[in-house]
């Protein structure tokens, strides 16, 4: 029996990862009903690649959608192949196709889902908490999010991310009266008063160039490459796009955009997302949690149409379980911790060669003994700063540097100027002196400053 | 008026004390006599402008292509080593845009990536417009705009198999040339650690920061570095590419070569050069067996690189 495990259901579809909804995709296409189960995860770090989806046989665990795809047709001698038989010019559009939805579609994800903070925070992060046992929705979405910003960065539409937005600073600190203020662009602001602001236009152009190859690709066929064959391109595009339909959000441009100019791709979408995915799945039948239902009606259930997806109560491994998932979270939260972690995950997956490790390995051991070194200094100086350290030495500095007038303050450059400053206040001493005798004496004393300059001839 | 007069004094002593102290500042700042009469004695001599260093580049008839290359192929114009700096270079020969090379490295770049091109200065025309460097992004207008020839292609698939070279061969070449410690030593380290520094720990500094902007780019789309999925990734691009060309000569059925041509050219031409010496060559062996692309490196390499072998 092989166990899909995924990332849990949402918007009525039953994964909310792209990745997970082709591999979901796949094998309900590919493989006959009853040889596999589909189970939603919360734990990644399960499959060897360390991300979801991950398909379980036995002791075998595979990782990642297209060694998913690899695996299905090893282990099944060609038999569960969906691109088998398609013609050359196809299999290399399937190919071409694969690479530029992956490419193309994942930034368009990780800003709607993600990035746009409104969306994020209203959304995303509740389906999360929905989906994972308590202690990791903390650490989870916050990181999937991470990622999804650093692969975004280069688009330059951090200005969807307005978590700053919730930090203004308060009124107070600021002299110019509000009604003067000028309000602050924020994402929602510009998108909705004015819907040809920058950032619309920009979100828009990405979508177009999305979703406009992949129309003319479909042109008027069934499928995507061919007319009558479902291929493994099909399921990552259904994945993609049923992503950007489906989803209700606060901020819907990709879906808007997606309805206003590409009308035939909504369409095959949502047909084909009914056949493939069977209607809306709710997170009790992913955790096969019915309230109020009896045995009865769940049989009944599992009965109904083909369309039905093969749930299997998740596992996690109850508190022990959930409390390893949340620590090795932690754990790669650390700044060198996490970083030596990913490494060894690595090595052990990509079988460096030991050359290789002795030469990085050293590198990094140095680069660990310098931060815990820089580290203890830090600790060391904050301690020091806040006083919780003292040297005897330093009252006495304080009372000879207060001695000497502010400038010593300066060091030896001060101690030369606090020199001069004190010949200076002799000079000005003795003017005084010689001012109060022209007073007393009333003898005029005529200060003749004599420039001699050369002239040329 | 004896009442008054402390008053007074007391204001004019405040007046003194500040005027006094406003001298003070004053006497500090100005020149002491003396000083100021050794100054009078001697004469000011403004000297000529220095000469710019030999190095400094100099004001060209033709247009410069900065690009990662070594000096003496820079001279012969010979292919650079870095893909996206070959990609425009063959772009700019495809074009016929004549341009002399220029060794050079990031540093030296305004976008702070090369190739840049530095356009020419016509007579005395050196206004601050006509030097502005041209980043990669403009080369199309810029080949357009002084009579380069260039057709693009319009195909539905342009973007789907660009995005093959742009994604999957570039993630297998990142691996294979900087990862691959095999190849990191025999390929990357002379070329782009040896050639810039001889301090050692300026090379060892260098070449971890290689390494780690190489392995930072694959992180960000997965979580892991598969390498099987790339190499295997790159192969099924290797064999999508090869039946986009078919028996054709050149892509997408055009009569000339174009910048799509030259972007494919950019990888196969680098992973088919014996004199790199790859020591770790799968994924030259997954190029080599497709003998189209092998051709169709060879045409362009004899059309635009003419007298290099």
């Amino acid at each position: 029996m092989l166990e899909l495990h995924v990332w849990g259901p949402a918007f009525g579809l039953p994964s909310l990862d792209a990745h997970c909804l082709a591999a979901i995709a796949y094998l309900q296409q590919a493989v006959p009903r009853g040889k596999w189960q589909l189970i939603a995860s919360c734990n990644p770090a399960l499959s060897p690649t360390n991300e979801l989806p991950a398909l379980k046989n036995g002791d075998i665990w595979i990782g990642g959608f297209r060694n998913i795809f690899h695996y299905l047709a090893q282990c099944s001698a060609g038999e569960w192949v969906l691109d088998a038989g398609l013609p050359e010019q196809e299999g290399a559009d399937c190919i071409a196709f694969s690479s530029f939805v992956e490419a193309n579609g994942q930034p368009l994800i990780d800003l709607s889902l993600y990035v746009s903070t409104q969306n994020y925070t209203t959304t995303t992060r509740p389906l999360y908490s929905a989906l994972l046992p308590l202690p990791l929705p903390y650490l989870t979405p916050p990181s999937i999010r991470a990622t999804a910003k650093s692969r975004t960065a280069h688009l330059g539409l951090s200005a969807l991310d307005i978590d700053s937005d919730d930090s203004s600073p308060p009124p107070s600190q600021s002299i110019i009266p509000e009604s003067l203020r000028r309000p602050r662009n924020t994402v929602s602001s510009l998108l909705s008063a004015s819907p040809e602001a920058s950032a619309q236009i920009r979100l828009d152009a990405l979508g177009t160039n999305f979703f406009e190859p992949l129309e003319k690709l479909r042109g008027r066929k069934q499928f995507f490459v061919s007319e009558s064959q479902f291929s493994s391109l099909d399921c990552l595009v259904l994945g993609y796009l049923s992503l950007m339909l489906v989803p209700e959000l606060p901020q819907p441009w990709l879906a808007q955009c997606m309805k206003k100019k590409f009308p035939s791709l909504c369409k095959w979408t949502e047909e084909l997302r009914k056949t493939v995915y069977g209607p809306e799945v709710t997170i009790h039948d992913a955790f096969l949690t019915k309230l109020g239902d009896s045995e009865l009606d769940l049989r009944l259930k599992r009965l109904r149409g083909r369309g039905h997806l093969p749930w299997k109560a998740p596992d996690n491994g109850g508190a022990i379980g959930v409390g390893s998932v949340f620590l090795s979270g932690v754990a790669d939260g650390i700044p060198v911790v996490g970083q030596l972690r990913r490494n060894t995950r690595m090595r052990q997956h990509g079988g460096l060669t030991t050359e290789d490790g002795v030469e990085s390995s050293s590198f990094q051991y140095l680069a660990v003994i310098a931060s815990v070194v820089a580290g203890l200094g830090a600790v060391a100086g904050y301690m020091f700063h806040q006083g919780l350290i003292s040297f005897g030495e330093r009252e006495e500095s304080k009372e000879s540097v207060s001695d000497n007038g502010g400038l010593g303050a300066f060091g030896e450059a001060g101690a030369a100027l606090g020199f001069y400053a004190s010949q200076m206040d002799e000079q000005v001493r003795r003017q005084r002196v010689m001012e109060e005798m022209n007073e007393t004496t009333h003898v005029p004393v005529v200060e003749v400053d004599v420039e001699l300059e050369k002239q040329g001839p | 008026m004896p009442p008054k007069q402390p008053v007074e004094k007391k204001a004019a002593d405040e007046q003194s004390s500040f005027s006094r102290s406003t001298r003070n500042v004053r006497d500090f700042f100005s020149i002491p006599t003396p000083v100021k009469h050794l100054f009078g004695l001697v004469p000011v001599v403004t000297y000529p402008p220095n000469q710019l260093p030999l190095r400094a580049p100099k004001p060209a008839r033709i247009p410069s292509l900065y690009v990662f290359t070594k000096d003496q192929d820079a001279m012969a114009g010979r292919p650079s080593f870095n893909p996206s700096c070959l990609k425009w270079q063959t772009f700019l020969n495809i074009a016929g845009v004549d341009h002399r090379l220029i060794s050079s490295n990031n540093h030296s770049s305004p976008t702070g990536s090369l190739p840049f091109l530095l356009p020419a200065v016509y007579g005395s025309n050196t206004s601050q417009d006509s030097l502005t460097p041209i980043a990669s992004n403009k080369f199309i207008k810029y080949a357009t705009e002084h009579g380069g020839k260039v057709e693009e292609s319009s195909s539905m698939r342009y973007e789907a198999y660009q995005s093959l070279l742009d994604h999957r061969i570039r993630n297998a070449w990142l691996y294979t040339l900087y990862l691959e410690p095999l190849n990191f030593s025999a390929v990357a380290y002379p070329l782009y650690v040896s050639l810039t520094s001889s301090n050692p720990l300026v090379r060892a500094s260098i070449s971890h920061q290689l390494r780690a902007a190489a392995e930072a780019e694959l992180l960000k789309h997965t979580s892991i570095i598969d390498t099987d999925d790339l190499y295997s990734e790159a192969d099924k691009a290797f064999e999508a590419l090869s039946i986009l060309l078919g028996e054709d000569s050149w892509f997408f059925g055009n009569d000339k070569p174009a910048l799509f041509d030259a972007s494919v050219f950019a990888y196969t031409q680098l992973l088919l050069d014996d004199e790199l010496g790859w020591k770790e060559k799968k994924l030259c062996r997954a190029l080599r067996s497709r003998a189209n692309l092998v051709q169709h490196r060879e045409r362009l390499l004899v059309r635009y690189f003419g007298d290099h072998e």
